[in-house]
Order: structure tokens, then sequence, then C-alpha cells
């Protein structure tokens, strides 16, 4: 089956400073792909591209077989990004702010209407959707990131630490959002947290110095953490 | 597609007190001073008459206003556009600016249109306060129709200039700052610079002053498309430029 996201000898960043060196990776529909590492390994930048705000420096971005950063290509409809800091106006009320994101989206209004009525429920935010955003907490902020990144039925769901400043119950609820996406929903998610890895992806790598290391499978036969350290250790 | 953007823009500078204080400047700030003048050609009217001089209140009341007018577009366009690229960068909300589907073009159209749509209430009623005096005075319907023209083309000139320069800057007092700078040298490049000087074309008010007056040229028609157009393109290039579309 041809994956849905591939990225070939990507390089990002100048010669003297690259940010990220010879990535390759691939992601099949449905499939949940982790990405772990210190702060400044590169997964942000990874993400970036992913989520098209950058454009690589060297090699290519597939999204189902046609290139992401091709002039004109619609690719970018069919990917959500939640990014660390969730982008909204909190002048303006929680369905307006996913209004802005559909507009940002390109769909049309109706689309819109349907798309803002649909996503609020299934991320359980109807008690505030009228509230501004600036009243809203870590938790439901995160939400609403999720929710726009949701907006249009995305097949590619790129996560940018979603867990990063939550309390135990917050994080545990957007987990719980993750885990009842569509099966057919692929995801490439950024972390720190191991048990973000556990619960939400079948596969991870770690990422180390603008580099990708080998991918595994999760489950319960490997140790997270020593893969992890393992990783840090290898030689650059 | 950038209509649509332009709308998200104006719900957004509706939602922020900025804009009501602007607003509420801008009226009370036209009314004072047209009711200042009006006072002002009331008193030396019989003498006008007497004398026999071509000038009406039309020169003496409605010109002047609109030039205050001009000043205050010139002050309350940086304020508006705090919240153009310079303020998503600020906010943290680029990210989802630079990710859009939607090419930088319609990002950018967008923005501008946004902000002139912001600018509009604050020229409109302005207008309609001197429109009404036209209850009292009599007014040359054609010229103030020309120069609300002209100041509807300033509005847009404006809104490009700082949509371009709010793309400069990653903080919105930096580009509130240079776009004050920018503007004061469009507006005085006038007086320091003779007429033949070849930067003499790009001072702002000869291209103004003739249109509030009730001439409409086309240098000055050609000058706020020109540099509107190019404002834009500068700012697209550099938003694409920002996402690697260069």
């Amino acid at each position: 089956m041809e994956p849905l996201l591939l990225i070939r000898d990507l390089s990002h960043g100048s010669t003297r400073q690259p940010r990220l060196r010879e990535i390759n990776l691939s992601i099949r529909r449905g499939e949940r792909l982790a990405l772990l590492g210190v702060n400044g390994a590169g997964k942000t930048t990874l993400l970036q591209i992913v989520a098209g705000m950058l454009r690589p420096t060297r090699g290519e971005v597939l999204f189902d077989g046609a290139s992401l950063h091709a002039p004109g290509s619609t690719a970018r409809r069919r990917i959500g990004f939640l990014p660390q800091q969730v982008a909204c106006y909190p002048e303006l009320s929680l369905q307006e702010n996913l209004d802005w994101a559909a507009r940002l989206r390109g769909l049309s209004p109706r689309a819109r209407r349907a798309a803002i009525d649909e996503i609020i429920p299934k991320v359980g935010l109807e008690a505030v959707a009228t509230r501004l955003a600036g009243r809203l907490s870590a938790g439901m902020l995160q939400r609403l990131g999720l929710a726009q990144a949701l907006l249009g039925g995305p097949e590619l769901l790129v996560l940018d630490e979603p867990t990063a400043s939550l309390d135990p119950l917050q994080t545990e609820q957007i987990r719980d959002l993750l885990d009842a996406l569509s099966a057919d929903t692929s995801i490439l998610l950024a972390t720190h947290l191991l048990d973000d890895v556990r619960r939400l992806c079948g596969r991870v790598a770690v990422m180390r110095q603008g580099r990708l290391g080998a991918e595994h499978a999760v489950n319960d036969d490997i140790d997270l953490l020593t893969h992890y350290q393992d990783a840090q250790e290898a030689p650059a | 597609m950038s209509w649509s953007i332009a709308l998200h823009e104006w719900r957004r500078l509706r939602a922020g007190l900025m804009f009501w204080l602007l607003l509420a400047f801008a009226q009370l700030t036209i009314a004072w001073l047209a009711f200042a003048q009006l006072e002002a050609f009331a008193r030396i009217a019989p003498q006008l008459k007497s004398g026999g001089t071509a000038l009406d209140a039309m020169d003496l009341v409605i010109t002047p206003t609109l030039s205050s007018l001009t000043l205050m577009l010139l002050l309350a366009a940086p304020l508006l556009a705090m919240g153009g690229f310079a303020g998503e960068a600020r906010s943290g909300r680029l990210a989802l600016w630079l990710s859009a589907p939607l090419a930088s073009r319609q990002l950018v159209i967008g923005k501008v249109l946004g902000l002139w749509l912001g600018l509009a209430p604050l020229l409109a009623s302005a207008l309609l306060t001197l429109a009404l005096l036209g209850l009292a005075i009599e007014i040359d319907w054609p010229r103030f129709a020309l120069a609300a023209a002209t100041l509807t083309l300033l509005s847009l000139w404006l809104a490009a200039v700082v949509v371009l320069l709010s793309c400069l800057f990653e903080h919105p007092a930096a580009m509130l700052a240079t776009s004050y700078g920018v503007l004061l040298f469009a507006w005085l490049l006038d007086s320091v610079t003779p007429p033949t000087a070849p930067w003499h074309w790009l001072a702002l008010l000869p291209h103004v002053q003739p249109g509030l007056q009730g001439l409409w040229r086309s240098q000055d028609l050609v000058f706020f498309l020109v540099t509107t157009i190019a404002a834009i393109l500068l700012a697209v290039s550099w938003l694409a430029q920002r996402r690697g579309e260069l």
C-alpha cells in the first residue's frame, strides 16, 4: 500500500547549521508515529515542514503520492496541524475562532458551518461554544486547538506536544479524544512524554540533533525509556 | 477567499477595544473641528459676501476638516494594524496562517482588505457628519464625492503599507513605531524636498490635497494604485519567502 506521507532525504537549514539531516520516513493511512526527542532535536521543524509552514532545503515530502510543497498543491487541506501553542484570538468566542480556522482552510460558508457544528460536540466543548477564548481553561484551549486541526476531516493529524502543558486530567481528556479518532486518521506526533507514545502511537522514532533514529513498534515488549536513552547516547 | 479572510479580520477588529476607541475619537474630533470651522465661517461670511471673494463653506469648512481626517487616518491605520502579521507572530497565531492551504497572495490581500474595512467606519462616520452639514451650508456635492473617493484610496494605500510593515516585524510595538516613522516621512517629504527631486513623487500630501480640493488627477490615481500594488506584492513575497515558497 502506498504511504499517505512519504519523506525522502529531507534536510532543512544551512549546510553549516542544519536543523534536519537526511530524514526518511513514511506513514501509512491510519498509522500513528511518535517522534521522541529532547528540545531542539528538530521535531517541531519537521512537523512544521509536514504542516506546510516551511519548505525543506533539500529532499521532498509526498502526500498521497503528490508533492506537498508544489505550487497549487491541495494536499495541505488534508492535513490538520496543532502547533505547540494553540493559535486563537482571546477576544473572539470559541465558535468564532473555529470559524477563523475554517476560513484559513479555505472552506465555503456552508462547509464551515457544517464542520463547526460537527466538531464542537466531538471535542466536548458545546457548553462553552460562545465563551470568549480568553476565558477558557488550558485544557479547553487545547481542545479548541485540536478542534481547529480536525476541521474538514483531515487524513493526517500533525500534533506538536499536544499534552505538554496540561494537568493529568486534561492530559487524559486529550488522549481520549485522540484515541477516539477514526482508524483512518493518521497521526504524526511530537512529544517527550512516553505515556503519550504508549497510549496513542503504534510506532516510535527518536530524533536527535536533527537526525531520525531507527523506528520501533510500540508494544508491551519495548522499554521506551531504555530505547530513548540508547538513542540519546548513540554517536551522532 | 481573500474576502473571507477580510471578513474575519473585520470581525476581529470589531471585537477589540482599540477600534471603538479610535472610532469614538475620530468622530468626536471631526465633529468638534467641523463645528469650530463652521463657527469661524459664520463669523466672516458677511465680510466674504461683501468682499465678493470666491471662497465658500466648502473651502473654509469642509476641505480643512477633511485634511484633518487625513491625519487621523494616518494615526489610526498603524494602531489597527497591530493585529497584522506582527501581532499574529507575537500571539503565536502565525503558525496557523503560515500552514493554511491558501496562497500567500490570498492571505495578504485578505489582511489588507480587512484593515481597509476597519478604517471604513472611521471614514464613513466622519464623511456622514460633514455631509449632514449640508443641511446648514451649501456643499459642492461632486467635489465632496471626489474628496471622499480620494480618502477611500488613501485608506486602501494605508492598509497596504501598514500590512507590509507588519510583515517585517515580530513585535507589534516595533511595527507601530516604524509605521509612524514611514508615514511621517511620506507626510513631510513634500516640505523637505524640492518638487523636481525624483523622490518627491513619493510624497503623500501632493497626491491627497488636489483630490480634497476637487481636482481628480490621473497621476494621483497612478500613485495610489502603483504604491498599493507594490506594497501588496512585497508583503506577498515576504510571506511566500517565510513559507519557503520562493
